[in-house]
């Protein structure tokens, strides 16, 4: 083995590796480098949830912005009658409760994961200290989170009746 | 949907008080681990630096002691003469010190007494409560001193055990993480987050202040011809964790060096105006960098937490009273944005501007 590789397999961290290669699948991290995917990757929070478990509830004051590795997480909302109500099943790839990046107000749906599920967390608070040293990671994720907001506004503005 | 349980208070506060008590009653035993986690939380982030350009963290930390290692050896090396001459410089000096304290003392004193307004007897009187009773404060200073000597035994031991929170803290945060229930995830690495954020940047400033504290107190004092300026500085950089202590400790042992080696008061107003220069500096240049980040303490509770911690711990509660005082108003901080969400206090209004529709 020459030293070269030798050096890069005990320096080398291949779990970063893949982290960074999932990240850059995501459409939230589109045109970031390798460098700051890797101190993107330093700031998230990976839980692995069982089946059934709850991730947030509506209601909860929401912190974190949740990334779905793999497995997939059920999005529910309590109806008129008090029973819940799907919305929206997240897939792996997909991200949700992205206004906590915004705001800290009350969730307006429960996540439960409904396999067993990868989520990564990224928070507010690790963004913006993440945003003070690199801002263009900063400018690309918000960039993107204000296109999906803007998107769904306008999807909203066609359904609300004329 | 997992239906919400109610955990009573006391299921929380009872063991976390257990655990406080026994943490205080074994505040000894502790110490090496509490300065220890500390050391290792201000180092982190040259991990993480690493870690995020590709590196695994064990080699890194690995390199990491041995470049220390061989950086505090070269260190030592290079200071070892100046700090060896003026050792023994302070040693041959110190009679004449000692001979020029008392010829200062009793020259103070002549004046004192022939200035006041007093008969020469009851001056003279006074004079002597007054020596007697700073003597009987400065009594305590030599124990409070002494206070830290224990840490600097644990000099091999902290960075020993450093090692191990280096490379295992993150590994136990995420047990943790997976250990908690769901519901409860996302607050906890929250909290952790806010906590994060007051407390490592005070902690490392505090590193960079110290630093350049002992640089300027050299430098000013080699210019000022103060003998023993690599002894004053060490102690202004390693008092300088305790707020204004390091100033102050520069200003008294500075200030007595400089009268006993030049018989002056301009030597002393020097060293003084050297002192003040130093704090001056640290408050616009320093201060802005460092505290930019973290949380900010007023100076009546910064006081205040100094004089609790003190009063409790000694020297180590005096050093770690401010990081103590940031946790607790991060986590009120964090509670209050809790209970103003949750009771609905806090609109989330986004402004003037909400009213118009989206075009």
């Amino acid at each position: 083995m020459s030293p070269l590789r030798l050096l890069k397999r005990l320096f080398a961290d291949p779990a970063l590796s893949r982290r960074r290669q999932f990240l850059r699948s995501l459409e939230l991290f589109e045109g970031l480098s390798s460098t700051e995917l890797g101190e993107l990757a330093q700031i998230l929070h990976a839980r692995t949830y069982k089946p059934g478990e709850v991730v947030f509830a509506e209601g909860d004051v929401g912190r974190a912005l949740f990334i779905l590795e793999s497995g997939s997480v059920a999005l529910t909302r309590r109806g008129a009658g008090g029973a819940e109500e799907p919305l929206h099943t997240v897939q792996p790839g997909e991200f949700f409760g992205e206004m906590a990046l915004l705001e800290s107000q009350p969730r307006t749906a429960t996540a439960t994961a409904a396999e067993t599920s990868r989520l990564h967390l990224l928070y507010r608070a690790k963004l913006e200290t993440l945003l003070q040293s690199h801002p263009r990671v900063g400018v690309a994720v918000m960039g993107h989170l204000a296109r999906l907001l803007s998107a769904r506004l306008r999807r909203a503005n066609a359904a609300a009746p004329k | 949907m997992t239906p919400r349980r109610k955990v009573p208070a006391a299921a929380v506060l009872v063991p976390a008080a257990v655990l406080g008590l026994a943490a205080y009653r074994a505040r000894a035993a502790l110490t090496p681990f509490l300065l220890a986690a500390a050391f290792a939380y201000i180092l982190d982030p040259v991990a993480v630096f690493f870690e995020a350009k590709g590196l695994r963290r064990l080699p890194v930390i690995a390199a990491g002691y041995a470049l220390s290692l061989a950086l505090t050896a070269a260190l030592y090396f290079a200071l070892k003469p100046l700090a060896v001459e003026q050792g023994r410089h302070l040693i041959d000096r110190a009679p004449a010190y000692a001979r020029a304290l008392q010829t200062y003392a009793g020259a103070a004193e002549g004046t004192l007494v022939r200035r006041l307004p007093l008969p020469a007897r009851v001056s003279r009187k006074f004079l002597d409560d007054a020596v007697s009773a700073a003597l009987a404060r400065l009594q305590n200073a030599p124990a409070l001193l002494l206070g830290a000597v224990p840490l600097l035994a644990h000099a091999v031991l902290v960075p020993f055990i450093g090692f191990f929170f280096l490379k295992d803290a993150p590994k136990a945060f995420d047990s943790a993480i997976q250990a908690l229930p769901s519901r409860y995830v996302e607050q906890a690495i929250h909290l952790a987050s806010e906590i994060d954020r007051a407390l490592g940047n005070y902690l490392r400033g505090l590193i960079v202040v110290a630093v350049a504290i002992g640089t300027a107190t050299f430098l000013g004092l080699t210019l000022l011809g103060v003998d023993n300026a690599l002894a004053i500085s060490a102690l202004c950089a390693v008092t300088s964790v305790v707020p204004y202590m390091g100033v102050v400790a520069g200003i008294i042992v500075g200030g007595a060096m400089a009268l006993m080696q030049f018989g002056t008061f301009a030597a002393v107003a020097k060293v003084l105006l050297l002192f003040l220069g130093i704090r001056l500096a640290d408050e616009i240049l320093l201060q802005p960098v460092v505290a930019r980040h973290s949380v900010h303490l007023h100076p009546m509770v910064n006081l205040l937490a100094l004089i609790v911690g003190g009063e409790t711990f000694g020297f180590l509660g005096l050093v770690f009273a401010v990081p103590v005082a940031c946790v607790l108003k991060a986590l009120l901080a964090v509670g209050w944005s809790w209970y103003a969400s949750e009771s609905g206090l806090k609109s989330g209004a986004a402004g003037a501007c909400e009213a118009v529709p989206y075009t």
